[in-house]
């Protein structure tokens, strides 16, 4: 905008906002997010996300992939629920070739999915907390999670892209301890999210940060598409293992909870109390766990699916995950899509953040829950 | 007050004030005068350049070992050990850092303000350590100097070291620095003020305004003068968390949203002064509150800890020796103690946001602070002997400071009380809303913000 | 104003109860971190972290690490009969099989027999999803419990296969 005629120049002073880039390399947008703020002071006035920086055109890379070869991107969508990823394609796949999965390899899948789901959510509180600047909750869920990744390393291989599913089942049977380690670990963990509700749930500063910001309505959750913790927060009951059941879900007992107002301290409140409720889940799945094989007993070799397509979406622990899948009787899909929740959820961002202070987007950015990685695929 | 309602059954401070107690009398200028120097050579120039230099560096260790001891707090508290690797238990880790910093390069941004970029952290850093001078480490000879305004030259040069943060923030030509520089201007503006209130209060105690002579009027009284002023203690610890930005008051530094704030385009070693700064001025201000409010370098039981090492004689050098050596540990010690408790509350609570922070301090701190220096002083008017103007007479005030029996000191601990209900009155009715622990409340009020928030953004644009 | 402020909730506010409690559990966490024991991994100790390159964690046994081409135990022959599945299979085409066709002498008769002469697998590019282990029909390659990749040039990440035979050389620290 440099420019000699005095006119401008003046101009330039009159402006009273500021453009501010946020990311793609700042420590709280969770990856390379990059965000254009339009301050006034220090409040958002407008706010562009700029998105693709992680974009590895992954849809496309599957149009050429054979149906085995996919499982391992999706783990690399949301590189921290992978498990979820994994599920939702082999289900996809399963789906359209029409396998009856045994009942062990099921309540398997079910257990390292809930399993799975507290991770990521444990990740998000530790990345929220210390986004506000508890950064001592932030070391408290990760040595929580470390437990639940040593679980996953001992029975799929991996820590993080546990590549855990293969289509017609597991690759693996589970490791001789782990239903031991699982129950213990079921053991300790309602105690420690006890500790961290202690130190956040009433603290006056974590209230002042979170509550009455980013009020998003029922109404408004459903018109932006949103779907996972961030529209239960407003107080929507939409949950894909109760409205649309997959797997084995619908034999465990389990409940949705819910916000009311669908502000920050909401889906706080929202995420805490679906730890607890996947604490239940597994334990059920533990205790019904049923013997028998892991593997479907007529998988072929080369998975050829026939022609047709399929739409499939899952519970995800930011939202509804979806696969549409297309065959056309060819051992590669003839087109692979994925609705991303953290995309969709994303979108909200601008809807929660106008009207509030610079700090109260980097909260905002946090309760959202996204990972560019699926963002941007 | 006195005159013909003065009521004179109260208990005339029930005993006759006591002597002042021991001061040793000895000082090692008399050592550096035995070997040949003249006295007032030795006693303005030798002596108290010996002490800076041994201060200095004292202190600039203790600095380094600050932030070693604020990554061991801090991994204990986080189920982590911390600093491992160099020497044993890490105990060296400081000293890598420091070599670490020193080698790497020091940048300035393209587009900086090359002059008070450059000078910025030195201001800073010499604001902060040139405060050292004043601060009363110990009895006798512990303390540089003495100079009878000695709080109030404290609390004016602590606000030049902000000086070096805003114009960092400034000169860095960075957003995320300035926005930085910004929240510090303005959280120095405001606290600044509930801190100098917070400390009116045990200044009406100590009658002083020199730091050693606020040690020795706790002395003389038997009293900490925390006991009297509880309010003004917390609004005070408060007060210089966002003094000193520490969490939960780190705006203009806090990593999550700015960054780092002011000090984002600092590398090297000028970014390690920025450090030193903030930790050295952690020590400053935990060492007003402990002499203010926790009684300095006195601790009941010190004389009889220095009979026992050197007898009762307080003229000769082993007991001044020992005296300002176990006072200066004591000091040490409460200074410690109020540092822990700093990093503690750092590394448990999340960060105020700005405009809370105003919030605060405004409509919480100095109103508290205002109402605790009229009830006290209400209070102490109260008390006092009517012929020296008040009305109970439990409380004397000698050359040597006050004087209170048990009915002294049982009268101010419940003029606490009042105090604290009083107070807690007051912001019940200043802050009708952010007082209550209701969340829908709260959600309202968030939603009222936004919005008149909103409105100002769409005027300025209007207009 | 809709709830009504008991005493204690008063109280319990202009104490800063809220903020004490959450303070009372880090203080417990730092006081514990002093006398426990500190194994490290344990997660009901105060102190959870392992000091990693004295102490080397135990992999889980499924583990998918560095690559290895496995030599039959009895001959000392590899093991890989140049089939080119794992090749095939990989999502990144990360191996490449270099194979010959060798007379081999079977007692009397001479056979013409495909053998394995190259195998290059750029670790760099890896992304260990254990597709090409679980396929190779013969066992040979495989993902052992070795997890310390890192070299010091992009070329190292290369692994010809002699280093597939031998393994990487990892540097244990005993300080
Ligand atoms: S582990 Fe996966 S990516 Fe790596 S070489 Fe094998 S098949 Fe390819
Ligand atoms: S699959 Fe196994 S046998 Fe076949 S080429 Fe690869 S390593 Fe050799």
């Amino acid at each position: 905008m440099a420019s000699d005629t005095p006119s401008a120049a003046a101009h330039v002073f009159e402006q009273t906002e500021m453009l501010l880039n946020m990311g793609p390399q700042h420590p709280s947008t969770h990856g390379v997010l990059r965000v254009l703020l339009k301050l006034d002071g220090e409040t958002v006035v407008d706010l562009d996300c700029d998105i693709g920086y992680l974009h590895r055109g992954v849809e496309k890379i599957c149009e050429h992939d054979t149906y085995p070869m996919i499982t391992p991107y999706f783990d690399r969508l949301d590189y921290v629920a992978a498990v979820n990823g994994d599920l939702v394609y082999v289900e996809a796949v399963e789906r359209l070739m029409g396998v009856e999965l045994p009942r062990r390899a099921e309540y398997l899948r079910v257990i390292l999915a809930e399993l799975q789901r507290i991770a990521s959510h444990l990740l998000w509180l530790a990345t929220h907390a210390l986004d506000i600047g508890a950064a001592t909750i932030f070391l408290y869920a990760f040595r929580e999670r470390e437990e639940i990744l040593k679980i996953f390393e001992n029975f799929t291989g991996a820590r993080l892209t546990a590549h855990a599913f293969r289509i017609g089942g597991l690759q693996w049977d589970a490791n001789p301890e782990f239903v031991r380690d699982v129950l213990a670990f079921l053991d300790i963990l309602p105690g420690r999210i006890d500790e961290y509700e202690t130190i956040l749930s009433e603290n006056r500063i974590w209230l002042a940060r979170t509550v009455g910001i980013g009020v998003l309505t029922a109404a408004d959750a459903i018109d932006t598409g949103l779907t996972g913790p961030v529209l239960r927060g407003s107080g929507v009951a939409y949950d894909v293992r109760r409205a649309a059941p997959y797997s084995v879900y619908p034999e465990f007992d389990f409940e949705i909870p819910t916000g009311d107002t669908g502000d920050t301290y909401d889906r706080y409140l929202v995420r805490m109390q679906e730890l607890r409720q996947s604490v239940r889940i597994v334990r059920q799945a533990i205790e019904g766990l049923p013997e028998g094989s892991v593997m479907a007993a007529r998988v072929p070799r080369v998975i050829k699916p026939p022609a047709g397509e399929v739409f499939h979406t899952n519970e995800s622990p930011k939202g509804e995950i979806g696969v549409y899948l297309v065959s056309d009787g060819t051992n590669t899909p003839y087109r692979l899509r994925v609705r991303p929740p953290c995309f969709v959820n994303l979108q909200a961002l601008k809807q929660l953040a106008v009207g509030h202070l610079v700090a109260d987007v980097v909260a905002l950015i946090g309760t959202i829950d996204i990972v560019l990685g699926e963002v941007d695929r | 007050m006195s005159g013909p309602i003065a009521l004179h059954w109260a208990p005339q401070a029930a005993s006759p004030p006591p002597p002042p107690p021991v001061v040793p009398s000895w000082s090692p200028v008399e050592l550096i005068e035995s070997i040949g120097v003249p006295h007032g050579f030795a006693e303005y120039v030798v002596w108290p350049a010996v002490q800076l230099a041994l201060i200095l560096f004292v202190v600039l260790t203790a600095v380094a070992y600050l932030t070693y001891l604020e990554r061991k707090v801090a991994a204990f508290i986080q189920a982590r050990l911390g600093p491992m690797r160099v020497g044993p238990v890490g105990l060296l880790q400081p000293l890598a850092d420091g070599l670490k910093l020193l080698s790497k390069e020091d940048l300035v941004p393209a587009g900086a303000d090359r002059f008070v970029y450059l000078a910025a952290p030195v201001l800073a850093v010499t604001a902060a350590l040139g405060l050292l001078v004043l601060v009363p480490f110990g009895a006798a000879w512990g303390t540089v100097t003495d100079i009878n305004i000695g709080l109030l030259f404290l609390l004016a040069v602590a606000s030049i070291g902000v000086l070096g943060i805003v114009l960092a923030g400034w000169a860095s030509n960075s957003k995320y620095a300035l926005l930085g520089a910004m929240r510090s201007s303005a959280q120095l503006v405001s606290y600044e003020v509930a801190l100098g209130l917070a400390l009116v209060g045990p200044l009406l105690f100590a009658r002083t305004l020199s730091m050693q002579e606020i040690v020795e009027s706790q002395r003389f009284t038997g009293l900490w003068w925390v006991a009297v002023q509880p309010l003004a203690f917390v609004v005070y610890f408060i007060g210089s968390l966002a003094e000193t930005n520490r969490a939960p008051f780190d705006l203009p530094e806090s990593e999550s949203e700015l960054v780092a704030g002011f000090h984002v385009e600092y590398s090297g070693f000028r970014w390690s002064l920025f450090f030193m700064a903030e930790y050295a001025n952690i020590i400053i201000t935990s060492a007003i509150a402990a002499t203010v409010f926790l009684g300095g370098w006195s601790m009941p039981g010190l004389e009889t800890a220095v009979s026992w090492i050197a007898g009762t004689d307080a003229t000769t050098p082993l007991y001044s020796t020992a005296f300002t050596l176990l006072s200066i540990g004591v000091f040490a010690g409460k200074v410690l103690v109020l540092v822990y408790v700093v990093m503690w509350v750092r590394w448990t609570l999340p960060r105020y946001r700005y405009d809370q922070l105003m919030d605060l301090g405004w409509r919480w701190l100095i109103p508290v602070s205002l109402a605790n220096i009229l009830i006290s002083a209400f209070a102490f008017l109260v008390a006092m002997r009517p012929d020296q103007g008040g009305l109970l007479g439990l409380v004397e005030v000698t050359k040597n400071g006050l004087w209170m029996g048990w009915a002294g000191t049982a009268y101010f601990l419940l003029v606490n009380l009042a105090t604290f209900a009083m107070a807690a009155w007051l912001l019940a009715k200043l802050n009708k809303t952010a007082w209550s622990t209701d969340l829908h409340a709260l959600r309202r009020v968030e939603a009222l913000r936004r919005a008149g928030r909103l409105a100002t953004a769409e005027e300025a644009r209007a207009e | 104003m809709s709830e009504r402020r008991s005493i204690g909730s008063v109280l319990s506010r202009l104490l800063l109860v809220d903020l004490f409690k959450g303070l009372a559990v880090t203080l417990r966490y730092n006081a514990r971190a002093l006398v426990e024991a500190r194994d490290g991994a344990d997660p009901t100790q105060a102190i959870y972290t392992a000091q990693y390159p004295k102490e080397r964690p135990l992999v889980g046994e499924r583990w998918r690490g560095a690559p290895k081409l496995n030599n039959d135990p009895r001959t000392g022959e590899s093991l890989c009969i140049a089939c080119n599945i794992c090749a095939l299979v990989c999502p990144v085409d990360v191996i490449s099989v270099g194979q010959a066709n060798r007379e081999v002498r079977d007692g009397e008769k001479r056979k013409k027999k495909k053998v394995l002469t190259t195998f290059e697998f750029d670790t760099s590019r890896c992304m260990f999803c254990g597709l090409c282990q679980e396929q190779c029909p013969t066992l040979c390659l495989e993902l052992t419990q070795e997890f310390e990749l890192a070299v010091e040039s992009r070329a190292g990440l290369v692994w010809d296969r002699e280093m597939l035979e031998k393994g990487i050389h990892v540097v244990t620290y005993k300080k």
